[in-house]
Formats: structure tokens, sequence, C-alpha cells
């Protein structure tokens, strides 16, 4: 079983080019003020959050293991 | 008294200094209809963020949804190059809407990750070094000559696998590209003459690569054709945007932020105290401060009421970076120049699904030139007095002729 991940974005630096919603569209989101939320870090596979957290333009994206708390991004 | 706001956007007095005209569009009349361009011009900050969010209401494909002539005019005769250069702006992807837009964007997003451009500080440090060395020597310099343009020229050109002896031709053809920011009522033959150069010479870069891929950028445009994301003349007209883009931002970057230090002496005092800690921070109000792109075109995709204005479908928008950055509803004391500001959500790359592609480049580059001046040149100082400087008559870049300093 896949591991869980704990995600979350940082809505200072979100500037709502909405990449990590058409990467990972199952995890993220983008709420009424166009700025992406992770809404289930178990919706897409930890391949595709990586990949939307690695091209997110301003490096808001964070990704950890939930039980371990190790940093998987950046 | 109350003045009648003028709609020429291209005199001395708007060139020389954008923030007076512009903050008080903002102030005075934030949804502004100019009559003269028949645009709206949008100037406030939230109103900046909330219109490049939604992409859906505002177009990006300006010149194939634009149904208007040219602003400012252009001389009759022209009209022909006039559809040229529609033709061959509409094809570059910034000129796009989702979803093609999206899949375009996503050929070439992958090279540009934060990342990946990381990778390049190195390079862009020896760079730095090798140029500032070269001006030590001579005691002085061109800021806009001898540093802000060929460091970007030489990264870009890097990363596309231009041969050095080949960049200052490309740099040539850049200048005649950046008329399609100005005013002048003959400026189509420039522009078109710098179109089809671009065009020729990325043609056979293209045609090498298409056959032999390399790591290379031009590669990775050139896989988008193979997987027929992008047709051969998207692939020219692409690989000519980024050789552009890659580098002009950049050098107005460059050069405005040292002007900034160089009227900012306190400034420049505090990032010498600490320039690895303060390079960033310093950057990101350098980008704030003197934007280096003004102002950027949308076309309303429908009717769209905005502060009680009515914007028709296929009406002209274009939104005011310079404005917005200076929007004291966004920012405190938004006229002080201050290194250390916090937080500093500054709209110099746009925002939304057209935010910079280039941006993280474009921050690098800029913090190891701001951390070397302050590293090696606690003496530099202007050599041209206040209202000297000459700007381009642009009303999209905000881009200096020259700027002169004395090193030592």
């Amino acid at each position: 079983m896949a591991r869980k991940l704990r995600v979350w974005v940082d809505q200072q630096a979100c500037v709502g080019n909405a990449m990590c919603e058409s990467i990972a569209p199952l995890s993220f989101r983008l709420n009424d003020k166009r700025q992406s939320e992770a809404i289930d870090p178990a919706g897409d596979s930890e391949e595709k959050i990586l990949e939307a957290a690695e091209n997110c333009p301003v490096s808001a994206i964070f990704v950890e293991d939930a039980e371990t708390g190790e940093r998987l991004f950046p | 008294m109350v003045t009648v706001i003028q709609d020429d956007m291209f005199t001395a007095d708007v060139i020389a200094d954008p923030y007076t005209y512009y903050g008080r569009l903002r102030d005075e009349d934030p949804i502004h209809w100019n009559k003269s361009y028949e645009l709206w011009a949008v100037t406030r900050y939230d109103d900046l963020v909330w219109l490049t969010r939604h992409h859906e209401m505002f177009s990006s494909a300006v010149f194939k949804n634009d149904p208007r002539p040219a602003y400012p005019d252009i001389d009759e005769s022209d009209l022909g190059l006039y559809e040229y250069v529609k033709n061959y702006q509409a094809d570059q992807f910034i000129q796009h809407d989702r979803p093609e837009h999206l899949e375009m964007r996503r050929v070439m997003h992958s090279y540009f990750t934060p990342k990946q451009m990381e990778a390049w500080r190195p390079f862009v440090q020896a760079a730095v070094k090798e140029l500032l060395d070269a001006a030590e020597e001579k005691g002085e310099m061109d800021v806009m000559r001898d540093l802000a343009t060929p460091l970007p020229v030489l990264v870009i050109a890097q990363m596309m696998g231009v041969p050095a002896s080949e960049r200052s031709h490309v740099r040539q053809l850049a200048e005649k590209l950046l008329y399609i920011g100005r005013g002048d009522y003959d400026r189509m033959k420039p522009l078109t003459e710098g179109m089809r150069g671009m065009i020729d010479y990325v043609g056979p870069l293209v045609d090498r690569r298409i056959v032999d891929p390399g790591d290379d950028f031009i590669s990775v445009l050139a896989s988008g054709e193979k997987r027929g994301i992008f047709t051969r003349h998207e692939v020219l007209v692409n690989t000519s945007l980024l050789l552009l883009a890659g580098h002009e931002t950049t050098i107005n970057l460059i050069c405005n932020g040292t002007n900034a230090f160089l009227r900012h002496p306190d400034q420049f005092a505090l990032l010498r105290k600490d320039p690895g800690g303060l390079a960033k921070s310093a950057t990101e109000e350098c980008l704030r401060y003197d934007s280096p792109v003004k102002s950027i075109q949308r076309i309303a995709s429908q009717d769209v009421e905005v502060r009680g204005k009515m914007m028709r479908k296929d009406d002209r928008i274009r939104w005011f970076i310079s404005s917005a950055n200076r929007d004291p509803d966004a920012f405190p004391d938004p006229e002080r120049f201050d290194i250390t500001r916090h937080p500093n959500q500054h709209v110099a790359f746009g925002s939304g699904t057209h935010h910079c592609l280039g941006a993280t480049l474009a921050r690098v580059e800029g913090q190891e030139v701001f951390k070397a001046l302050a590293e090696r040149f606690p003496n530099l100082r202007t050599q041209a007095n206040d209202g000297d400087l000459e700007y381009q008559p642009s009303i999209t870049f905000r881009s200096l002729k020259s700027l002169p300093v004395t090193l030592h």
C-alpha cells in the first residue's frame, strides 16, 4: 500500500498557475481566489503529486511523509 | 482642480516616469477607457490579480481575436506587414488560451522548473564574474551595455545551443523585435525584419535538433513538433520568442535594479552588509519597484462588468504591472525602495496560468548580479545626473538606453 503523504500549498507564494491541478487534479484544486489547495493527498499517486510539486513555477507546494515527517519536496 | 487624464501613453513624461501617470489612473479611474487606443487600462493590484486568474474571461490570443487595427496608428502602406506580425505573434504559445496553451506550455515547463533553473546558478555566477572582471580593469562601465545585456543573452544562448559568435546577431534581431511595444508610426518595417530574421536564423538550428536532439531547449521545442503539439512554424516562432523573452526582461531587471541601488545608497549599504543573505529579497524588491515589464494585453472573451464599467466581448484590455506594484492597498509605503520588504507579493511576472515561465531564471540572474555588485564595488556610483537617464519609448518594457557608472 502506498505511504500516506502530507501535502500543503503556501498561499503566500501561490500565483494560481494551475500547473499542479493539471498534473494531479485529484489532489489539487483552485479555490475561489484561484489559488491552489491540496484537497486530497491520496487522490493522485505519489509520483503525480511530486511531479506537480516540482512543476510549480514558484515552489509553493510542500510534500512530506505523513508518518515519518520526512520532507519529500522540496 | 480636476484635469482630464490624457490618453497618449508615449509622451516623454509618461515614458520617463510611468509611475505618476499610471498611479494617477489607479487612484482616480482604476478601470479607465483609453479613447485613443480603444482599450481598458486596468491599474489596481487586486484587479490585475483577479483578471489574470480568470483566463476564461480574458483571452491571451490577442492578435488572433483583436478585430481592430494596430495601435497607435501605423502607415497605411504597412497594413500588409501588420498582417505578417499578427500571424507571427499568433503562433506564440503565450498567445493561446486553454486547452492549447496548457498543452504547449507543458512541453517547455519541465525545462524551466525552479530546480532545473537552480542548476544554472554556477554558470550565471561565472558569467557575472567574467563581465565584472572586464569592467573592473576599466574602472567604469555602462551597466546596460557591459552587464545587463550580455549576461542574459549569454545564458539564454547557452540554453539554446547558440554559438558565441552568433550572439550579437541574435541580439540585433531581438532589438528589432522590441518595436512590438513601441509607438513609432513606421515601426512595422523593423519589426517584421526582426521576425523574418529570427525565423531565418532559427530554422537551421531546429532542423538539426529534429534529427539529432540534445539537452538544449530547442530540442525540447522540437520534441513538441515530433509529438504533434507544435507545427514547424510554431517551433520557429516559439524558439524566437524564448530567445527574446529569455533575455529582454532580465536585461531590464538588472539595469533598473542597479539604478534603484544607485539612487538609494542606504539600501546598497544595507545589501553590502549581507549580500548573500539579502540578495533574494533585494531582487524581489527590484522586480516590484521598477518592474521590467510595464503592461500586458488581453481581449475580453465575454461581456464582463468590473467596478461598474462594462467591458464588452472583444474589447482590448491592458493591465499595468507598473501601477499594481505600487498600489498602496497592496504594499505599505509603496514608493519606498526597501530591500527587506516582506511580504512582497509583487506581480512583476504576472499571475495565473500565464505566470512567467522564466521567472526562476530571471531571479537567479538578478540575485547573482546584485550580490556580486555589492561584494565587489562598494564605491559604485552613477555617472548620470537625475533626469539624464533615457528610456526606450515602449508601452511594454521599462528599458533604459544606458546606465554609466564608475566602480572605484
